[in-house]
């Protein structure tokens, strides 16, 4: 077995296509940015060597960290609004009619693409005349506030939609992962007597661990990253209260022609992600995975 | 064969083509248009010439500026038999996006569209576009109207040619103000009752989409010309500073008017295009735009004819003991056509961009709706009412003063269109918004 | 032949079960909150078919909800003749297509390769695929521009898929590498043994049995490459290899936007990744049935 499975041959020529377009498409732009951020550059003249003066100056900016912290709160919920997917999952995963139906339904939010979501919540969150504001006025509440205007609530208004968008993602990877597990498990489970809560969560969940671990990761580094709802919706405004790092990123090297600082935060996202997802593994490293024999 | 060798194949295929379609674009000299990498054209040896041009006007949106392109592109073509024109449109943003990827490669088409000053400036200081003084030398020179084609100068070289000028009224709809009786107002006092007026009847007073920001600071720049006249322009150029309390007080204005209620609700969040609509739906007494929304009150065939026949305009009040003159707007050219410095068919492009000046001031205002840079007889052409008007107020106008966000350096650009959203939002003081003004100035960028 | 499980799972004491009132009633809620869950996911479709049928003046002014007062079908028939729109949809049928397959059969071999089969830097390769996971998009524009410049594929839709494959396989793996950790590795221990060689093993046993799995990824792809902008804006200037995303912004002009005709692009566009969407997740669900272990 190991013989077979050790073939140093194979698993070059295996791996070696998706390595190369790796190296060469990611990695090309990732050490450039790298290096970029030691310019002062405006992206259209010459470079300037300034040394690691742009990380200094990131490391003081508060409007940076002000979008870090936004960021990072995004990445939260992200990762909470993971466990009520996995419950939809479980309970889509059982034996219930209309499962296919319900799943494919919670799909549809995420075939839309951002400039679809982007307006079609805008109308939701209009202040005169928008869903939201109409149904609260026709209740009773007699100034509901603009939304996406109120320093305070823009960032939360935002948030409803990003996740809205993403649910049926995560909802289709535990479904696939739920279902994938061998049904003469669960069958057993039952004949010993096991309640649908215990084969749930004693059972179930454990098998899909890694694949939860997966879910978390990208939720976290999607949510790190997130640029597009932000940027149509609000423009990381009013007044930078819902800035997240990759706007900020964006604003800094394509309007304000500081294509060195720019690409400075940009590397600065890549390792914060980093960080925060070697913590993610370190936090959950398994004591073994769990298989089925 | 075993599927293993097929996989190895397509996988390795993949790889060759890339490398493959590589060297046949280098190798073969005469590269398929859709091959063609995105420089500027060539100039073959039996004298074709392959000019790219990109712009921002899409057919779906700007039909009648596209047209107008493509008129004006298939006449020249016709005029030059050897000479063929690529076009690449993209919309406003994506194409400002774009712009900078090219340049950032030194691969800028051969003519484009620019802004001015502000914007203009770095591309200039980076030596990407060609000065085109010697096209102002002959007639085309006195063609334009006086202080346009400055604003695209640097160092006294000018590097691009405007093809749009707009000044901007306060429009307003007649019908809501005969409700309440009310009249234009010619001097601030006199607004400041109209909009307190409107909101005592439980009317907006004025439309705003402030999301975009720089319509905000359409209200900040008259407050500041009609308090202190020229203070604004001298603050941002360095000759004079921001802490010009008249400076200060139109700040103060602007917050006293989102005190009053003077806005739509939610202001602050919406695109300009909601808080047009705002206005276009009869919802909002006024709204200060640009004179290229003029088509929406006159030609545009979707607006209900009804409410076309309500809009009216007005120039921005002036203010007691202020400096500012009710002649004094704020507007100025907007785009302009630049040639890349390093383009392979300079000549060639600049004789276009000639031709197009020309022809398109001839035609923009009849065929799109748009107000050229060039000189516009009022007499010799068929025009709605309101264009008739606003180009006559133009021809008296006693100054322009250009956005402010054009004028400025890209950074500074930015912090004031901040800081216009901050100071809407109630966000920032009058004093803190000039002493942040002042800061970015003196950055530089 | 059944698997037993070798292990007594633990479960707790023996459980009488609920009377069946209670159990219908649990159903009907269960019902109801998956029902309210759904409402607001297929309203957008709604909505977004509503906005395609009417024009600027009525997107803003009334309700998002209210119909039009005459649908405007000719929204749609402008898009398809005068925005180029069937061009733009070839070109996106087609480039999707591609990038979907050669990421999801790159990122399959890569993750076998390294889940299955043992060799000296296979963290790190996985470390390198995960580290591609989190570069954030607009960093790579000027890069990777400047880079196809050079390589003379710039206005070329391969300088687009290369792209798309080389970004979606990161995570890409990363979900093939949940499902293949949890793949029972009797299976391959009795190939080996009757003499199969890795290809064969990778090829006639491993990869039917992620069916489900690859489906999931193959549509996650399809949603990303079919939605993409960025990319095909940056690398692509000639409209004759532009795609759908790029061609809506055909409506968005210098001062105003056509907003009826926006919708109907995105309705357009909406429709065959809904088909290809549904027709994939019949596979999910056959994937299921023909993954389990045959003897």
């Amino acid at each position: 077995m190991d013989k077979v499975m050790s073939n140093r041959l194979v698993a070059a020529l295996y791996v070696l296509p998706a390595l190369l377009l790796l190296l060469v498409l990611v990695y090309i732009p990732i050490v450039l940015t790298g290096y970029y951020g030691l310019m002062q550059w405006d992206g259209i003249g010459a470079m300037t060597f300034i040394g690691l003066d742009n990380y200094t100056r990131l490391l003081q900016d508060s409007t940076f960290w002000q979008s870090a912290n936004h960021t990072f709160l995004l990445a939260l919920f992200s990762a909470l609004s993971l466990i009520g997917y996995l419950m939809i999952a479980l309970v889509l995963s059982g034996k219930i009619k209309g499962a296919n139906f319900f799943r494919k339904i919670y799909l549809i939010p995420m075939l839309l693409s951002s400039v679809a979501i982007a307006q079609l919540w805008l109308k939701i969150y209009h202040p005169s005349n928008g869903v939201l504001n109409s149904f609260l006025e026709a209740i009773g509440f007699s100034n509901p506030p603009a939304w996406l205007a109120e320093p305070s609530l823009v960032l939360y208004a935002l948030f409803v939609p990003i996740l809205w968008q993403y649910a049926g993602f995560y909802i289709l990877i535990y479904y696939a992962a739920l279902k994938n597990i061998p049904e003469s498990l669960i069958e057993a489970a039952r004949i010993d007597g096991a309640n649908p809560w215990q084969i749930a969560f004693r059972i179930k969940l454990p098998l899909i661990t890694e694949v939860i671990k997966v879910t978390v990761v990208l939720a976290v580094v999607g949510s790190l990253k997130y640029f597009d709802l932000i940027y149509v919706m609000t423009d990381g405004g009013p007044n930078g209260s819902s800035e997240v790092m990759a706007s900020y990123m964006y604003r800094q090297a394509f309007r304000s022609f500081d294509f060195g600082y720019g690409s400075a935060v940009g590397f600065f996202l890549l390792l914060i992600c980093l960080v925060v997802t070697w913590l993610l593994r370190k936090a959950t490293a398994s004591k073994d995975t769990i298989q089925y024999s | 064969m075993n599927k293993k060798t097929l996989a190895m194949i397509l996988s390795w295929t993949l790889i060759l083509a890339v490398i493959l379609s590589g060297c046949n674009n280098s190798g073969s000299g005469t590269s398929k248009e859709s091959g063609s990498n995105a420089s500027g054209g060539d100039s073959g040896g039996d004298g074709k010439v392959t000019l790219k041009f990109m712009h921002l006007w899409p057919a779906g949106s700007s039909a009648q500026q596209n047209k107008l392109v493509n008129d004006i592109i298939q006449q020249y073509q016709t005029d030059n038999p050897n000479v063929t024109i690529k076009q690449e449109v993209l919309e406003n943003e994506q194409y400002k996006n774009k712009l900078k990827i090219l340049s950032a490669s030194n691969e800028l088409p051969d003519v484009g569209v620019t802004w001015a000053a502000g914007f203009l400036e770095p591309y200039v200081k980076g030596n990407l576009f060609a000065p085109l003084d010697d096209l102002l030398k002959g007639d085309l020179g006195e063609k334009f109207i006086a202080g346009t084609t400055e604003a695209y100068a640097v160092d006294s070289k000018t590097y691009a040619l405007p093809i749009e000028l707009n000044i901007s009224p306060i429009y307003y709809n007649k019908a809501i103000f005969e409700k309440y009786n009310l009249q234009t107002a010619a001097t601030y006092d006199e607004f400041l009752n109209v909009v307190k007026t409107l909101t005592d009847n439980g009317e907006v007073p004025i439309a705003l989409g402030n999301k975009d920001r720089w319509t905000g600071s359409l209200w900040y720049m008259y407050l500041a010309n009609r308090v202190g006249g020229d203070a604004l322009e001298k603050a941002i150029n360095g000759s004079g500073k921001f802490d010009d309390p008249a400076l200060t007080q139109a700040a103060a204005e602007v917050q006293k008017l989102v005190h009053m209620n003077a806005f739509n609700k939610g202001f602050n969040g919406l695109s300009n295009d909601e808080g047009k609509s705002e206005f276009m739906n009869e919802k909002a007494a006024m709204y200060l735009m640009g004179t290229w929304e003029l088509p929406n009150f006159t030609t545009n065939p979707d607006i209900p004819q009804e409410f076309k026949d309500k809009v009216g305009f007005f120039k921005f009040p002036t203010i007691d003991g202020g400096k500012g003159d009710i002649n004094s707007w704020v507007g100025g050219p907007g785009v302009g056509l630049f040639a890349a410095q390093n383009s392979k068919v300079k000549d060639e492009a600049q004789k276009f961009i000639q031709y197009f000046v020309e022809k398109w001031g001839e035609s923009s205002v009849t065929e799109a709706g748009v107000i050229p840079a060039t000189k516009v007889d009022t007499a010799a052409v068929q025009l709605p009412q309101l264009y008739i008007d606003l180009l006559n107020e133009l021809n008296q106008a006693s100054s322009l003063t250009l956005f402010a966000d054009v004028q400025m350096k890209p950074a500074a650009a930015q912090a004031h269109l901040d800081m216009i959203q901050a100071l809407f939002g109630k966000a920032v003081t009058p004093e803190d918004f000039v002493k942040n003004h002042q800061a970015a100035i003196d950055k530089g960028n | 032949m059944k698997m037993e499980p070798a292990v007594r799972l633990p479960v707790g004491p023996e459980t009488g079960h609920s009377p069946a009132w209670m159990r219908r009633i649990g159903y009907v809620l269960l019902y109801v909150l998956l029902s309210l869950v759904a409402l607001p996911q297929i309203l957008p479709l709604i909505w977004l078919l509503l906005f395609s049928l009417k024009n600027n003046q009525e997107v803003f002014d009334m309700a998002p909800f209210a119909l039009p007062a005459t649908p405007r079908w000719e929204n749609y028939v402008k898009v398809w003749t005068e925005g180029n729109i069937s061009l733009y949809f070839f070109n996106s049928v087609w480039i999707t297509v591609v990038s979907v397959v050669f990421t999801v059969l790159f990122a399959s071999l890569v993750t076998f390769a390294i889940t299955r089969m043992r060799w000296k830097g296979r963290s790190l390769v996985l470390g390198l695929f995960m580290v591609g996971l989190m570069i954030p998009v607009h960093s790579t524009l000027i890069p990777l521009f400047s880079l196809f410049l050079k390589l003379n594929l710039t206005d070329h839709p391969l300088s687009v898929i290369l792209s798309y494959i080389a970004f979606n396989m990161p995570i890409t793996i990363m979900i093939l590498l949940g499902f293949y950790y949890a793949l029972p590795r009797e299976v391959e221990e009795a190939a080996v043994m009757d003499g199969c060689s890795v290809n064969r093993i990778f090829f006639r046993i491993v990869l039917p049995m992620t069916a489900s799995v690859i489906a999931t990824t193959a549509i996650i792809n399809m949603i990303y490459d079919w939605n993409e902008f960025i990319f095909v804006n940056t690398f692509i200037s000639s409209d004759a290899y532009k795609t759908l995303t790029v061609g809506v912004q055909n409506f968005i002009g210098q001062y105003t936007t056509d907003w009826g005709a926006i919708g109907a692009t995105l309705m357009i566009s909406i429709l065959p990744i809904l088909i290809a969407f549904l027709v994939l997740s019949e596979r999910i669900v056959e994937g299921i049935a023909a993954g389990s272990v045959k003897g």
